[in-house]
């Protein structure tokens, strides 16, 4: 951790295993150390990633520690000097035997029906430990058949052979321990409170880690058996965290993503959202074919007017016909977070270097000015998470935005002593567990951050006393003094709420902190891929501006030399008529850009638009030439998580009808325009990005390979830029500010598409906080009118205590209100009043 | 006289017995083992006795089985239990009718028929489906599609069939009926040297499993 | 002799010949002649490529004597057969000397693949083996199995020969070409509109 710290040599304990001497590590428990050298110890209840608990008895072993040998659990029990292990002695064998047979008692031997059957740890150590036949005549223990413990857990009690792996799950790892034991003797059995789902965002974790089928997972159930899947090991491009997966499929459908343990990223877990959202890319709805607006083509359709199928030379063609009658600063890309590194590098250098345009945005802003996101020092999550560090939150609530992240944070503050910081402006999932959690009115933060170094009042920072913010800084202070780590992590706390003040106040604990790093929470699928791929105003590939071309302009055709329009730029230049030519990389500005009227205004009046896309989302339908683009799961790639780190996404089925890779869509457009960009694979696009950017001239398809579980760190800076200090108006007494954020299921395009999903969206209802509530005189339950200057919505209220006195919170893209009608873009905060209706 | 001793051989064999079987008259008996076109069974309420389990679709050396599972509709089963084949389907330009399925089937759900004599002129013919597998459920015979040409005697027998190999290979096994005598159509005579009939695993080895009994 | 239905009465022939018989002609059609008799001599080329021929084999021996049905001369040169029976698997490399042989043989010819190798690759699914004959010659009739009994081979022939004799195949091989097509379905055209229409900008 310190500099001083000179590499000190692992001490080690040397054990005997079967007669063999090995080296453990001090405090290593005894199944890992023997697993870890070579001989595997059965067991159910032992998972690495939880707690020891020696429930299911398994792991019996023989062991020897100076009193004469006994059978102990080797799940318990650390290594220490000297221990004399036999995993094969008689007595061992016995009591596996004896064990297996015991757990086996009671379940039922259902195993062709169950989706466990082919891959159950309890099959395969009967198999490999167990006695040959059962003495058991008598009747076995019956419960209702699988129970539906949420939307998407079923739970077959029969089967259950009381692990406490799910249960210690879901209250050590996700926090939620919503499922726990209930009775005794032979009625033990694992449920949840009555009347109270097991409502988790974590729950189909626990299907993975079932050592047996009692949990099973609804999306899967009966779909497949484990011997006609195949799978491949992918990166999970939903969210920004970059988990690892197992994709696996039977007969060319994706039937169910599984965690993969990669140490420095998601270790195994999932968020349901990850997890089921294979569902969407398997749609029905899925874009299969391009089409054309109507009137492109001299009213081929009835009316005139609609979206008809095309082949792919007439879509391309009227593509590019559009694309080179503008000029260049009248064309704009839109969006890109979906897309692998190497499509949009290749949408990259089609846009800058061919079209020769810089209104180039993969945020539709929501995001942070990339400059910065790129120009303070990254972090890791494992620098984030390390023992005994300080983690400053500026920045949404990362048990709604990006569930695995949120897992390893837990993990860290919860059970490594890591010290958590909040500046938030809404209760977070870990807030519970933070030393200082402060409520942080929207437009707030810079200033709450020079208070808490004694810099200036926390006047901007109402609601919060100084003693709060003196004690938060005194915690940072004295961490940074004894030389632990400190990261802030930094994202968008709420829509309503411009980039502005959230970049003064990192930039603030950048520089009372500078040897604090940074860990981006952007959300938006690949979207740091796109910072470093260029697809930025201002930025080329490698992570450097505009004014350092060199590495690009030997192989590109042509350079931007003045920076362009970030993504609400381009949208208001699009709704003044100056832009004629609008692409859409899978960007349904109409869902994602905050501020709806602008996006409204934005696609009416810009010229043609032309979206690359999955889904026909409402943005899709108001374009004039939609070509179908291929899901995560049907393109080779890679991906780049909120790090900087580079893994790979692996291809397991095939696009739906004549949909194709997004690079190879910029190859095709590019060569109608007359240029010839140069690729004709992936590698291809790979290995030109490594010779124009130094900061990615590792990233081979051979280091790829070797690091394949963890991925390969790209590591870089670009230039700080210091965006002017963002003036927040004061709030009166009497208004309120809107906060409004994402949370984990809402009606975005994916989650809408995946069926086990779909239903589990919260709605949208106003919080108050309880004294705000009885000052404005509202009932909870109440439909107020909330009005912004731009516009009006209609809203229950909720009382809240999780939001700051002063302001009123809001969900994000939820069914029936659309929080995006009250917030204008060019504002730094949303004032909102409250009608009564 | 080499000339007349040519034709010995023929003038001998007008004398004997012929030994040609006129195929589309008659046809020979099939041996008892012989592994013909599959039928899925029931139960004798009518249940469908596959689960969906897709064990065989797993064993099948020839990949001809396609078989997918679905949830049981509660008010309207298929199959007893929670699962049943929701597709069914063989494929017989693929399969081999090496009988790895029978022997693969948890619940004697699919069997073999003593019928060989099918042929197709068009492929899709050729994949059967679970509506052409399944018997018909009131008498447990399989059904007689118009390309197939079955004589009386083929469509008997083909309730389970007798495992090549004794239930989990225990050797004291060996040999005995083991099956159960539910629709599909007949319940088979024990072999020669087999101990009695289905009720004879009764005096079967007292420590074993019940080898008369399928998962629930 | 009793009275014939339309030939009239046949009692005195003897004395009478033809004459004496109300209709002394009957008429058919020459082509239905040409039919059944191309059913009854339908003459396999000697083209025995694995396990099945050993089957094919048994069906043209005495226990099931393929001269029942005017098939028991396997010509060795295809000019002069007009049936061949693709009995096993076909390598890759077999394919063009099997197509070969279909070219020259007479029209009108007809193929039955026999047996699962040559229908569909069977479980040899594998880089070596075409993975159904019909990728190389148009096929009339399937047999199954693996291999298919004499009997199934006889049931395959006696299709083949129903087909033949309805004209059914006749009629599908003018359809493509004389046979010396591989038949393809066109695709499917594209609708003039969208089914799923996204609405109006």
């Amino acid at each position: 951790m310190s500099d001083e710290t000179p590499p000190v040599e692992i001490p080690s304990v040397d054990i005997t295993v079967d007669g063999e001497t090995v080296a453990a590590r001090p405090g290593e428990l005894l199944i890992d150390a023997c697993e870890r050298t070579g001989t595997y110890i059965p067991r159910f209840c032992h998972h690495s990633r939880l707690e020891p608990v020696g429930m299911c008895r398994m792991c019996l072993v023989e062991v020897d520690t100076g009193r004469g040998p006994a059978l102990q659990p080797s799940c318990m029990l650390p290594c220490t000097p000297g221990m004399v292990v036999d995993t094969e002695s008689e007595r061992t064998r016995k009591a596996q035997d004896g064990v297996l047979e015991f757990l086996l008692v009671n379940h039922p031997l259902d195993c062709p029906v169950c989706d466990k059957g082919g891959e159950c740890p309890l099959q395969d150590q009967t198999m490999a430990f167990g006695p040959g036949e059962s003495r058991f005549v008598e009747e076995k223990r019956h419960f209702e058949k699988p129970i539906p413990v949420n939307e998407n857990v079923h739970l077959d009690r029969e089967r259950c052979i009381l692990c406490d792996r799910c249960t210690r799950f879901a209250g050590e790892v996700a926090g939620d321990q919503l499922i726990h034991f209930m009775d005794r003797g032979g009625q033990t059995q694992v449920n949840t409170f009555p009347e109270q789902p097991f409502a988790s965002y974590f729950s189909g974790n626990t299907v993975q880690i079932c050592p047996v089928g009692a949990l099973t997972a609804a999306p899967y159930r009966f779909k497949a058996r484990p011997w006609d899947l195949e799978e491949v090991e992918s990166t999970s491009t939903l969210d920004s965290v970059g988990s690892r997966i197992s994709v696996q499929s039977s007969r060319d459908r994706v039937l169910r993503f599984q965690g993969v343990d990669a140490d420095a990223v998601n270790w195994g877990w999932l968020s349901d959202k990850e997890r089921f959202v294979f569902e969407a890319y398997d749609h029905a709805d899925r874009l299969a074919t391009p089409m054309l607006r109507g009137d492109a083509l001299g009213n081929r359709a009835p009316d005139g007017d609609a979206l008809v199928a095309a082949p792919w030379s007439e879509a391309l063609g009227v593509a590019a016909d559009a694309l080179s009658a503008a000029p260049a600063d009248r064309l704009a890309v839109l969006g890109g977070a979906r897309l692998t590194n190497e499509s949009q590098y290749a949408w990259a250098k089609l846009a800058k270097g061919v079209f020769g345009t810089d209104h180039v945005d993969a945020q539709l802003g929501d995001g942070l000015p990339a400059e910065v996101v790129l120009g303070l020092p990254r972090a890791t999550i494992d620098r984030a998470c390390t023992p005994g560090g300080t983690i400053v939150l500026l920045g949404p609530d990362p048990k709604e935005e990006l569930g695995a992240l949120f897992l390893r944070l837990r993990h860290a503050v919860v059970h490594d002593g890591a010290t958590l910081v909040e500046l938030t402006p809404r209760r977070t999932g870990l807030s519970a567990h933070a030393a200082h959690s402060l409520r942080v009115l929207p437009g707030g933060a810079a200033d709450a951050v020079s208070a808490m170094f004694g810099g200036g009042s926390p006047a901007g920072a109402a609601g919060l006393s100084a003693e709060a913010l003196a004690a938060a800084g005194a915690t940072i202070a004295a961490a940074v003094a004894e030389g632990r780590p400190v990261t802030v992590l930094v994202g968008r706390p709420s829509l309503a709420e411009a980039a502005g003040p959230v970049v003064d106040a990192a930039l603030a604990l950048h520089d009372h902190l500078p040897e604090a790093a940074f860990l981006s929470l952007l959300r938006r699928g690949n979207v740091h891929g796109a910072l470093d791929m260029g697809l930025a105003p201002g930025l080329l590939p490698g992570r450097v501006t505009l004014a350092d071309a060199s590495g690009v302009s030997s192989v590109w055709p042509t350079v931007p030399t003045d920076r362009g329009h970030d993504a609400i730029g381009i949208l208001e230049a699009a709704a003044a008529g100056e832009v004629d030519v609008l692409v859409l990389l899978g960007a349904d500005v109409l869902a994602d850009v905050p501020d709806r009227d602008l996006a409204e205004r934005a696609l009416a009046n810009a010229g043609t638009v032309v979206a690359v896309d999955l889904f026909g989302t409402p943005t899709v339908a108001r374009a004039d030439v939609v070509l179908p683009a291929a899901a995560p799961t049907e393109v080779d790639g890679t991906f780049t998580n909120l790090e900087g780190r580079v893994s790979v996404v692996a291809r397991k089925v095939t696009a739906p009808g004549t949909a194709r890779p997004d690079w190879a869509i910029a190859v095709e457009l590019a060569d109608r325009l007359g240029t010839d960009l140069g690729f004709g694979s992936v590698d291809d696009v790979l290995a030109e990005l490594a010779a124009v950017s130094p900061i990615h001239a590792g990233i081979t398809p051979e280091a790829l390979a070797a690091s394949v579980r963890e991925g390969v760190l790209v590591e870089g800076r670009t230039a700080l830029a210091r965006p002017d200090r963002t003036e927040v108006p004061v709030n009166d007494a009497y208004g309120l500010r809107l906060v409004a954020d994402r949370s984990m299921y809402d009606v975005g395009v994916l989650v809408a598409h995946s069926p086990s999903l779909a239903g589990l969206a919260p709605g949208a209802v106003a919080g108050f906080e309880p004294s705000d509530l009885s000052r404005h005189g509202l009932a909870e339950g109440e439909v107020v009118d909330l009005i912004a200057d731009r516009g009006t919505v209609q809203v229950a209220v909720a009382s809240d205590p999780g939001v700051a006195r002063g302001t009123v919170h809001l969900r994000v893209n939820q069914a029936d209100v659309d929080a995006g009608r009250l917030i204008d873009a060019s504002a730094p905060v949303t004032g909102i009043r409250v009608g009564r209706r | 006289m080499g000339y007349f001793r040519g034709f010995a051989v023929t003038f001998k064999k007008m004398f004997e017995r012929r030994v040609t079987t006129s195929y589309p008259e008659q046809k020979r008996d099939k041996p008892a083992r012989l592994h013909g076109r599959h039928v899925l069974n029931r139960y004798e309420d009518g249940m469908e006795k596959c689960i969906g389990c897709e064990l065989c679709a797993g064993v099948c050396p020839a990949n001809c089985i396609y078989v997918r599972g679905a949830d049981n509709p509660p008010d309207d089963p298929v199959s007893p239990g929670e699962r049943y084949g929701f597709v069914y389907e063989i494929n017989y330009l693929r399969c081999i009718h090496c009988d790895l399925c029978v022997e693969a089937c948890p619940t004697e759900a699919i069997t073999e028929s003593k019928l060989f004599e099918f042929s197709f002129t068009n492929r899709s013919d050729a994949v059967y489906t679970k509506d052409e597998l399944v018997v018909d459920a009131s008498t447990g015979r399989p059904q007689h599609l118009p390309w197939e040409d079955w004589r009386p005697g083929e469509d008997e027998h083909t309730s389970a069939w007798m495992r090549a190999t004794s239930p989990s290979g225990d050797a004291t096994y060996t040999g005995r009926v083991s099956w159960s005598g539910e629709l599909g159509h007949g319940v088979r005579a024990p072999e020669v040297g087999q101990a009695g009939g289905a009720a004879a695993s009764d005096d079967g080895p007292d420590d074993g499993p019940d080898d008369g009994e399928g998962p629930a | 002799m009793p009275r014939i239905p339309g030939i009239g009465d046949t009692s005195a022939i003897l004395d009478d010949g033809l004459e004496g018989l109300e209709h002394n002609f009957v008429t058919a059609r020459v082509e239905d002649l040409v039919k059944w008799s191309r059913a009854r001599s339908c003459w396999p080329a000697t083209f025995g490529l694995a396990c099945c021929a050993i089957e094919m084999m048994a069906t043209g021996a005495a226990h099931y004597d393929l001269a029942r049905y005017g098939m028991e001369v396997f010509r060795a040169s295809p000019r002069q057969a007009d049936l061949m029976i693709v009995a096993g698997r076909v390598s890759q490399k077999m394919a063009p000397i099997l197509r070969q042989i279909y070219d020259q043989m007479m029209e009108p010819k007809w193929v039955i693949s026999m047996g699962v190798c040559a229908s569909s690759g069977g479980m040899f699914n594998n880089y070596a083996i075409v993975q159904g004959v019909d990728q190389v010659v148009p096929v009339d009739v399937y047999a199954p199995g693996c291999p298919p009994g004499p009997e199934t081979l006889m049931h395959a022939i006696l299709t083949l020969h129903g087909n033949i004799q309805s004209g059914e195949l006749t009629r599908r091989r003018e359809a493509n070409a004389g046979g010396a097509a591989i038949h393809v379905e066109p695709p499917a055209p594209v609708p003039s509109a969208q089914p799923v229409e996204l609405g109006s900008r």
